[in-house]
């Protein structure tokens, strides 16, 4: 029986390394990042290097700290 | 002296009585602790994303500071303490960003006017129902079966049965 195997979906496009990294106030921007829970996509999906990929981590962390972001969604 | 950003969640009370009131609680807090307020504004009024401190919205307000890096903890515990700051975050800049000098200087112009936050900030207790029945009542209706359910006679179904 084959099993039901779905295409992986797209990285989320539009942003290069040489441009700023994320910002914690910048919450419409960090909200594509997001799944509808609230958790961080991997950089599977979000397509970051491994250094933009924890700038986002550290700004979405600092949005949830002061109330922009929910940690649960 | 290093430069630091700090976004400040104000509790919304304290800017409807005055605005100049609410600003000069950081302008304080900083002051005391021997550091210096270079630019602050008023960065929004939001909705916050969960409740803190039993506030539904707050106000933000961006400030950049210059404080000497040994009076850092004495300044974190005032506004933990601090019951006007809901909350905070500090980090270390290398700049101020060229904009908010022009920002925060178009707040001190004559006439400007921060509207008045939403009235629904704080979170109303959910209301305590009374309990009507009486402990008397509840043991009136019978005596609790601690045997286990197996062993427990069957009762409905003999009722149920034509």
């Amino acid at each position: 029986m084959s099993r039901d195997r779905r295409a992986p979906l797209p990285p989320i496009a539009g942003r290069n390394c040489d441009d700023a990294w994320p910002e914690y106030k910048d919450i419409e921007n960090l909200k594509r990042f997001l799944n509808g829970s609230a958790q961080i996509y991997s950089r599977k999906r979000t397509g970051f290097c491994s250094q933009c990929q924890k700038a986002l981590k550290q700004a979405v962390k600092r949005a949830r700290h002061i109330g922009l972001l929910p940690f649960v969604g | 002296m290093s430069l630091y950003e700090c976004m400040f969640l104000l509790d919304n009370a304290v800017v409807r009585e005055d605005w100049k009131k609410a600003k000069g609680v950081i302008q304080d807090a900083v002051a005391k602790h021997g550091g210096t307020v270079q630019t602050s504004r008023r960065w929004d009024e939001r909705r916050l994303a969960y409740p803190i401190a039993g506030k539904n919205r707050a106000t933000y307000i961006l400030a950049y500071l210059e404080i000497p890096g040994a009076n850092l903890p004495a300044l974190r515990r005032e506004l933990e303490l601090s019951e006007r700051v809901l909350r905070y975050l500090l980090l270390k800049v290398d700049e101020i960003p060229a904009t908010e000098h022009e920002l925060t200087t178009a707040e001190t112009v004559e006439g400007f006017v921060v509207p008045t936050p939403p009235p629904d900030d704080v979170i109303e207790p959910e209301p305590v129902v009374p309990v009507q029945e009486s402990l008397e009542d509840i043991l009136a209706e019978g005596e609790m079966d601690d045997r286990p359910r197996g062993r427990r006679p069957e009762r409905a179904s003999a009722e149920v049965a034509p």
